[in-house]
């Protein structure tokens, strides 16, 4: 009984950290852009869904599109001020990231304080039974939209004609240029689709956990490691990651206390890079050992 | 249909391209050829707007299309073809062709444009599910024309047409270059494979260090001992 519930706990938290991780495999792929300032988007999205809640309207459905539809914008406009710029420099990339982390947190500490705030949807905490368990509604519902996110996204790139653009740039940037796609078109619709998922998931936690500046710090490093788990560059991979590393953290407090968890997942993140460094469902790259 | 005047073209501060003038009119096949790090992929690249650094005049159809953007020089009838295997290989030939015509908005069209290239590349047909890295080079390279012909262009620009294919396949793709210059098109090519290319040309430019040094017939260029021994291993 412990076991499925845990593993419906890590199911849950595992969705959110597919989400994120397939956000920076998307722009990763795409744009060969690292961006660790990911964090601050989904933290972004926890404080844009409670000012929501609380200055415009107490409708959560409401509030969560909203806030993926700001961290869409917010990463847009990232792209265009920062990292459109980098392209060609993965180090300027990563301090560019590293710095913005520090100016968003603290501008949200001189905007919000350094208090922590909570999202609170009173109904999302009703528990529903699930056979022999019981679980939140808001449990159900991050599984359900991450699932539905992930299901859309899925659709969006192989049905669609930009979704197709994206991953054809993706594959070759100058063949793509020759097919009349506008690189810098797709850049930023890639950044904004992956903000947009990054600032999802912090709405869809903050009522769970509290929100504060540094809430995005830790899913950076379950999402990096979900993704070098599922294999750099592949989307399902990042997915199945996530999942794993949710379940596999959550299914370790079983068996030690929970503060060990985290420790639990990194080893499995060190293992994986010692064994298999191009990830469970990535491919060797050519010179690769 | 396409003129070029005093194109400079480069990499960083350095201009390898240095003042080409050509023509190429509808109907026509021109070849350009010279050594490696004469300048021919950078000048098709140049006039595709593919450089950042450039200067010069590009005229298609009598209007100056210099600084339009790659993508709407393609919406303006100029498709380019690069060097190497540039079909989208995680993409199935489907996708590939409908990437092709990503500049039209009306799927209706662009699905008369595809069925169009499935007839004229019929071995294309059977293989619209599978992902284009999984074609043998003269498929993908059918693939590759295909996709450009989607948009209909008027000047067609490849760059080594020829590279990485078996003689019977590159036979192919000279033929069908032939057959789209009848067709009205305007055809411009760069290729190592000198002989061949000429004999499938009306006519050929030598490029020397970024200059065109000679323009002639095709059959003039093949008959030129001098173009013979520099660029057809003839001793």
């Amino acid at each position: 009984m412990a076991f499925l519930e845990q593993a419906l706990n890590g199911l849950m938290m595992g969705s959110i950290y597919a989400l994120f991780a397939v956000g920076m495999v998307l722009v990763f792929g795409v744009m060969r852009v690292l961006n660790f300032a990911h964090g601050v988007i989904f933290m972004a999205g926890g404080y844009m869904c409670h000012a929501v809640m609380t200055h415009v309207v107490a409708f959560y459905p409401l509030a969560l599109l909203l806030s993926a539809a700001g961290g869409a914008v917010i990463g847009a406009v990232l792209e265009r001020l920062v990292f459109r710029r980098l392209r060609e420099s993965l180090p300027m990339q990563i301090v560019a990231s590293l710095g913005l982390i520090l100016m968003v947190q603290n501008g949200v500490l001189l905007l919000f304080g350094p208090e922590a705030v909570q999202i609170s949807v009173p109904a999302m905490r009703t528990v529903v039974p699930l056979g022999p368990l019981g679980v939140t509604l808001q449990q159900v519902l991050i599984v359900v939209v991450v699932g539905v996110a992930m299901a859309g996204l899925h659709l969006f790139l192989t049905r669609s004609r930009l979704g197709t653009a994206m991953r054809a740039a993706s594959q070759d940037l100058q063949a793509a240029r020759v097919v009349g796609i506008n690189p810098d078109r797709v850049f930023a619709l890639t950044f904004a689709l992956a903000s947009g998922l990054a600032a999802l998931g912090g709405a869809l936690l903050g009522p769970l956990f509290l929100v504060f500046p540094a809430m995005g710090d830790l899913p950076l490093l379950k999402g990096l490691t979900a993704i070098v788990l599922g294999g750099m560059g592949s989307v399902g991979g990042a997915v199945l990651g996530g999942l794993a590393i949710g379940v596999l953290e959550a299914e370790s407090t079983l068996l030690a206390p929970t503060d060990y968890r985290d420790l639990v997942v990194f080893a499995v993140l060190i293992l994986v890079l010692l064994v298999r460094p191009y990830g469970l469902f990535g491919r060797r790259l050519r010179g690769e050992p | 249909m396409l003129s070029i005047r005093g194109l400079r073209a480069g990499y960083g501060g350095r201009m390898i391209v240095d003042g080409v003038d050509l023509d190429v009119a509808a109907g026509e096949v021109v070849t350009v050829i010279g050594q490696n790090g004469a300048g021919k992929s950078t000048l098709l690249k140049g006039i595709a707007n593919l450089l950042r650094n450039r200067e010069g005049a590009v005229t298609l159809d009598g209007e100056n299309v210099f600084a339009l953007s790659a993508q709407d020089l393609l919406g303006r009838g100029l498709a380019f073809i690069p060097q190497g295997r540039s079909v989208f290989p995680g993409l199935t030939v489907a996708e590939n062709l409908r990437m092709g015509g990503f500049l039209l908005r009306d799927p209706v069209l662009l699905r008369q444009r595809i069925e169009a290239q499935l007839e004229a590349f019929p071995a294309l047909a059977k293989l619209l599910g599978q992902l284009a890295a999984n074609l043998s080079g003269g498929q993908q390279r059918q693939l590759e024309l295909a996709r450009t012909m989607v948009m209909q262009p008027k000047v067609i620009m490849l760059d080594e047409p020829s590279i990485g294919l078996a003689p019977q396949v590159v036979e192919q793709v000279f033929a069908t270059l032939r057959t789209l210059a009848a067709g009205g098109r305007a055809v411009l090519m760069v290729e190592q494979n000198v002989r061949r290319a000429l004999q499938a040309s009306d006519r050929g430019i030598v490029l020397e260090l970024g200059r065109a040094r000679l323009q002639d017939k095709a059959a003039a260029l093949l008959g030129d001992e001098r173009v013979a021994r520099l660029y057809m291993g003839k001793r």
